[in-house]
């Protein structure tokens, strides 16, 4: 795992959160929250592109060939691989992964690395009202299932105690380690997480996760533009075969 | 999706201010509802982004004292 790794599995992270967010669009509990939901879409949708686009001036650009075919080679959560079913994911999610992403983002905007200082200090302004609107629906009372599961992913994302995320924070390019983000997050949302046992051995530091699986057909094959493809008229087809 | 209440059914109404300009003043662009002025906050944002801002503010509804109401004055 490397800097860029960690910045590609925010980026990706943040593209698939912004699509979940942008299914509930027409799905959520009012109008206000439906038109919340559409806003905070594009906003992570518009921060993934950044966070996409840092990765070349840090050097290493870690995509390779096989994210064209390989739904498993996208470094997102587990919590993204399937859209949501009930609203409790989604303010779950709000709530505990969307202040986790920002923590990171805070840490990145904090560290030593300029391109990161410079790029994501625009995107803790925007994540400032997405984080009023978790908290506010986290308080209102949601299933234990999706939150403690968010709150798992969440700190599994951070990494282990002593691995790479640790090492980038000693080295002073991120300005808070896997401890001090998990306590961001509590702090920002003025709650404990739950006790978590975590086994570190089967986590793979790329993925930043442990459990096997990946984004569902239909997600990816709309992230690739194939679903695009499926409307085009014949005679656009033929053009784009030629 | 059961077992929630939609926001409108027992929330506060909140007048939503904006100006885009420092020299203009603030003039009222709309409303939202929510049951608190956390989430009023997040809504305004997320409705009446589409212009460029330079001061946007949001008040309950409530806390507006009326002299007088059209047909009264």
């Amino acid at each position: 795992m490397s800097l860029p790794d960690l910045v590609l599995s925010l980026a990706d992270n943040k593209q698939m959160l912004g699509l979940r967010y942008a299914e509930w669009a027409t799905r959520a509990p009012s109008l206000e929250a439906d038109i919340a939901a559409a806003a905070m879409g594009l906003d992570d949708l518009g921060h993934s592109r950044v966070l996409y686009g840092c990765l070349e001036p840090l050097g290493a650009d870690p995509r390779g060939p096989q994210r064209e075919s390989d739904p498993a080679s996208l470094s997102n959560l587990a919590y993204f691989d399937e859209p949501w079913s009930e609203w409790s994911q989604f303010v779950a999610a709000n709530a505990i992964l969307d202040t986790a992403f920002t923590a990171m983002i805070e840490a990145c905007v904090g560290g030593s690395v300029e391109v990161l200082q410079h790029r994501l200090r625009k995107m803790l302004m925007e994540e400032r009202y997405h984080f009023l609107h978790g908290r506010s629906w986290l308080r209102s009372g949601i299933d234990s299932g999706p939150l403690d599961r968010a709150w798992y992913e969440a700190i599994e994302w951070f990494g282990p105690p002593d691995g790479e995320t640790a090492t980038l924070h000693r080295e002073g390019k991120l300005s808070m380690g896997p401890a001090d983000l998990r306590a961001r997050v509590e702090e920002q949302l003025e709650m404990k997480a739950p006790r978590v046992t975590i086994d570190w051995k089967t986590w793979d530091p790329v993925r930043r996760r442990s459990g096997a699986g990946a984004v569902d057909q239909h997600t990816f094959a709309m992230l690739r533009g194939l679903e695009e493809k499926k409307y085009a008229p014949p005679s656009a087809a033929k053009q784009a075969a030629s | 999706m059961t077992g929630y209440k939609r926001v409108s059914g027992d929330a506060i109404e909140y007048e939503v201010f904006a100006r885009k300009t420092r020299v203009e003043p603030l003039h009222q662009v709309g409303s939202v509802v929510a049951p608190d002025a956390d989430l009023a906050m997040a809504y305004a944002r997320a409705t009446y982004d589409e212009e460029r801002w330079c001061e946007m503010a949001i008040v309950r509804k409530d806390d507006v004292i009326h002299l007088w109401s059209p047909g009264e004055g």
